[in-house]
């Protein structure tokens, strides 16, 4: 038996929504299959008041073991560094997470806004946001960046926005089973099994990125959407093309591009206008390249692909 | 619209070209705000205003520049059809040929 504790700070819901609409495995998986005892959530938990401040303090004192403590939304901080805009259980939501986070064998935090800050903390980050232990790309955040969980681990984060449902309830069982030590994380603290590879890995318009052929309109099924539309498929890590969004597609499979969510500087250029949905160059090429690829070789490639595009290729193969 | 209209179409534009339509090549949209402005100054011509649609985008029928930009590497040409796939132009093309919506 696991506890699970989740909380939402500066947040929207949308990863409770992504988590409750998890498949492999199932919310109710967690419970019935993984042994996980979830002691509240804001969707779930019936406690409320003295009950549910009782549960928090038992957490905190040790009463209750705190084996999972899960945090979805921003760590608010305003106004002037007290937190009090986010009050929860008769404090600031930010006192909670500092006390819970301490006594937590493992600490999750779900989604952009947990993770680096996401929507919330975007430029000028009126509500003072910080992920619990990145503010965008930069280390530290709310727990600081010498954090540890009980069990030795920084924060395990899974950024989405939202978070794909199987990532989320995968990594929790893998904590809850004891194989929290297997979760190998990278740089920014995802786990490596989901964030190592690209968007664009498995995405079934790699044809068409190959041969250079643009898709110009959202939902266009010829075409790869990096060279107009703005998508960050070669640059975003994520699996959203190796495990499906509602086991069937993904936004670039459905012709919209990606908008590179589980990476800290979501969302880009501060929503400035016109950089959404739309590739940013400088003098007609991309500023923002695939990864590893440098302009000259770009340039050259491009070229080459155009040279050697097969008719095909400007057609929809996709028919129903 | 394919093979033979296009192929007149085409055809009807090199000859607008060779024929020395001034078309505004200058200045290239350095940045995306620009290239926004531009195509959104072509978005309000007549969609048949085809001269309009030229000189606006600045097409040449040859490569332009320093590093002789043409249609065959921009991101917008289909080789096959050899057609500009940018919807604001929608036009048959020439692989040599260049205009300032060029992107890569």
């Amino acid at each position: 038996m696991a506890n699970l504790l989740w909380l939402q700070g500066g947040a929207c819901s949308g990863n409770t929504m992504s988590f409750l609409n998890a498949e492999e495995p199932s919310a109710c998986d967690l419970v019935t299959d993984f042994g996980i005892n979830v002691l509240w959530h804001p969707s779930l938990g019936v406690e409320l008041g003295d009950n549910l401040q009782k549960i928090l303090r038992d957490c905190i004192s040790g009463a209750i073991p705190l084996d999972i403590f899960v945090f979805e939304g921003t760590v608010v901080n305003a106004p002037n560094g007290t937190g009090q805009w986010n009050r929860f259980a008769a404090r600031p939501m930010k006192e909670w997470v500092r006390e819970l986070s301490d006594v937590a064998q493992y600490v999750v935090a779900i989604g952009d806004c947990a993770t680096w800050g996401g929507i919330p903390a975007t430029a000028p980050n009126p509500s003072d946001s910080q992920g619990l232990q990145f503010l965008k790309r930069n280390h530290g955040g709310a727990l600081g960046k010498e954090f540890r969980s009980k069990a030795g681990l920084p924060v395990i984060n899974i950024p989405g926005c939202p978070a794909h449902p199987d990532w989320i309830t995968q990594i929790v069982v893998a904590v809850a089973t004891g194989r929290g030590a297997e979760v190998a994380l990278d740089d920014f603290q995802r786990p490596k099994t989901f964030f190592q590879s690209f968007t664009q890995t498995g995405c079934t318009r790699n044809m068409h990125f190959a041969y250079k052929v643009s898709a110009t309109e959202f939902g266009q099924r010829k075409g790869c959407l990096y060279y107009d539309l703005g998508c960050r498929g070669p640059m975003t890590h994520s699996p959203c093309n190796r495990i499906l969004w509602n086991r069937q597609s993904s936004k670039t499979r459905s012709g919209m591009p990606c908008l590179g969510c589980t990476e800290p500087e979501f969302p880009f250029f501060d929503l400035a206008p016109g950089t959404v949905f739309k590739t940013q160059t400088v003098m007609g090429v991309p500023k923002d390249l695939p990864l590893g690829v440098d302009k000259k070789g770009y340039i050259a490639l491009t070229g080459a692909a155009k040279n050697a595009a097969p008719a095909w290729a400007e057609e929809d193969i996709f028919v129903v | 619209m394919r093979n033979e209209e296009e192929e007149k179409l085409r055809q009807e534009i090199g000859d607008l070209l060779a024929s020395g339509l001034k078309t505004q090549t200058e200045p290239f949209p350095e940045t995306q705000v620009e290239f926004a402005q531009l195509l959104s100054d072509v978005r309000k011509l007549d969609q048949h205003d085809l001269k309009g649609k030229l000189v606006l985008s600045g097409f040449t029928d040859k490569p332009y520049g320093p590093d002789q930009m043409r249609c065959l590497e921009c991101m917008y040409y289909l080789v096959h059809r050899k057609w500009c796939d940018l919807p604001e132009l929608d036009l048959p093309v020439e692989p040599d040929w260049y205009c300032r919506l060029w992107r890569i």
